[in-house]
């Protein structure tokens, strides 16, 4: 077994549970990929837990993937903090299922634990000054020409991977890993109401607001019964309201403050 | 009417039903750009080129439009479709959401019955979608 670099040392005082699983996974990293990974997982998943528990309580006994979804949009987790944590949860779902890692995988997942770390300690106590020194790489055991050829194969193979995925990703999500999301979510908001003034101003368009509203609300209350979203008749109901309320509610300021601004129009260009 | 455009045109109609809700988590906004990808043909040049920040600063949501009324009527259902999925993926209907789908859709030409088929097709597509769905690149 390879003895711990140090590299999660600093974790140990937010979360000793968590410390022991990161410095697990490293002394496994050469010897045992699989459990590597596999400790990993059960990291992230503690990890997972641990700020679900904060923030949505009743999600605590789902699936992984369920609560890092919920932690995304919580805003808990940002977009880099996610794709570590479902890569770690990728490769340890595969080491769990029996199929071979390499410790060129378990390597690279290592240090994206290593990144996560970080983050976590500060979420668990806000406002902490983390003191995370640089990643320590462990010390691979002494190995012949072959395994060290085998290994840069591995090596390679990973790298075409990533790149894959990268390449996939790029194409796949609405928004690219360079991307400015937030400014461009500003920027899009604001045509999105200049478009809300233009129909309140020149009349709503054929399939009118109102109209998309009640077949949204409709379809969601559908969505939210499905099982995967798991919600009771009830339950699905009263978010649907929620949101069709909000809309309404929305939808009526806008038209007041058209009204509004037509009257002060009006009288400021009334003969006097 | 060219990829690059059918691209550009899914992507900023994509945004900014994504923009007018809660923050999309990776996964829902895959679920969306698998659709897109799959039943608009796009590969993965294209999505690459129309996402990028010069192209897209360029276009503004009245191009989106102006392209989306250009698009064949089947085009334009599954544009719509898509669009439809990034919300009911979230399971969001914010009232800019709710603006943005009556704008596109009146943009398309749509009148209320194909707009609803389309809403159909999205909330069937969504529901088969696991809430927990994979992330990207798995």
């Amino acid at each position: 077994m390879t003895d711990s670099s140090g590299n999660f040392d600093f974790l140990e005082k937010y979360d000793s549970r968590v410390a022991h699983l990161a410095r697990q996974a490293e002394s496994y990293v050469y010897s045992d990929p699989d459990s590597s990974l596999f400790k990993l997982r059960l990291m992230v998943e503690t990890m997972a837990r641990t700020l679900v528990e904060l923030e949505q309580p009743q999600l605590v006994d789902t699936d992984l993937s369920v609560m890092l979804r919920s932690l995304q949009r919580s805003g808990l987790l940002d977009r880099r903090q996610a794709e570590h944590m479902h890569a770690i949860r990728r490769d340890g779902n595969a080491a769990v299922h029996g199929r071979d890692s390499t410790t060129p995988t378990a390597l690279r997942r290592l240090r994206d634990g290593w990144r996560l770390s970080r983050w976590y300690a500060r979420m668990v106590r806000r406002g902490a000054k983390v003191d995370q020194a640089d990643f320590k790489p462990p010390v691979p055991p002494r190995t012949d020409s072959k395994s060290a050829a085998l290994h840069a194969q591995a090596e390679a193979l990973e790298e075409a991977a990533e790149r894959r995925r990268h390449r996939m990703r790029e194409a796949l999500l609405l928004f690219g890993e360079k991307d400015d999301a937030d400014a461009m979510r500003w920027r899009l908001r604001g045509e999105l109401r200049a478009l809300e003034d233009i129909a309140i101003v020149a009349g709503e368009p054929v399939v009118d607001a109102d109209f998309v509203a009640l077949v949204m609300a409709m379809d969601l209350e559908q969505i939210l019964e499905h099982p995967s979203w798991g919600h009771s008749s009830s339950e699905a109901k009263a978010s649907v309201e929620t949101q069709f309320t909000a809309f309404k509610h929305a939808h009526a300021e806008a038209e007041e403050a058209y009204l509004r601004d037509r009257a002060a129009l009006a009288r400021a260009h009334r003969p006097s | 009417m060219a990829d690059l455009d059918l691209a550009t045109t899914w992507f900023l109609a994509a945004r900014a039903m994504a923009c007018g809700g809660e923050p999309l988590s990776m996964s829902e906004e895959a679920a969306a750009g698998l659709f897109a990808r799959a039943i608009l043909g796009l590969d993965e040049e294209v999505c690459i080129a129309a996402k990028d920040a010069s192209h897209m600063t360029a276009h503004t949501l009245v191009d989106c439009m102006s392209m989306a009324s250009h698009l064949p009527r089947g085009t334009a259902d599954q544009v719509m479709t898509g669009v439809m999925m990034v919300a009911y993926a979230a399971a969001s209907m914010q009232p800019l959401q709710v603006r943005w789908a009556s704008m596109l859709a009146s943009a398309m030409e749509m009148d209320e019955d194909r707009f609803q088929r389309c809403c159909v097709n999205a909330r069937v597509v969504a529901s088969m979608l696991p809430a927990g769905e994979e992330a990207v690149g798995d």
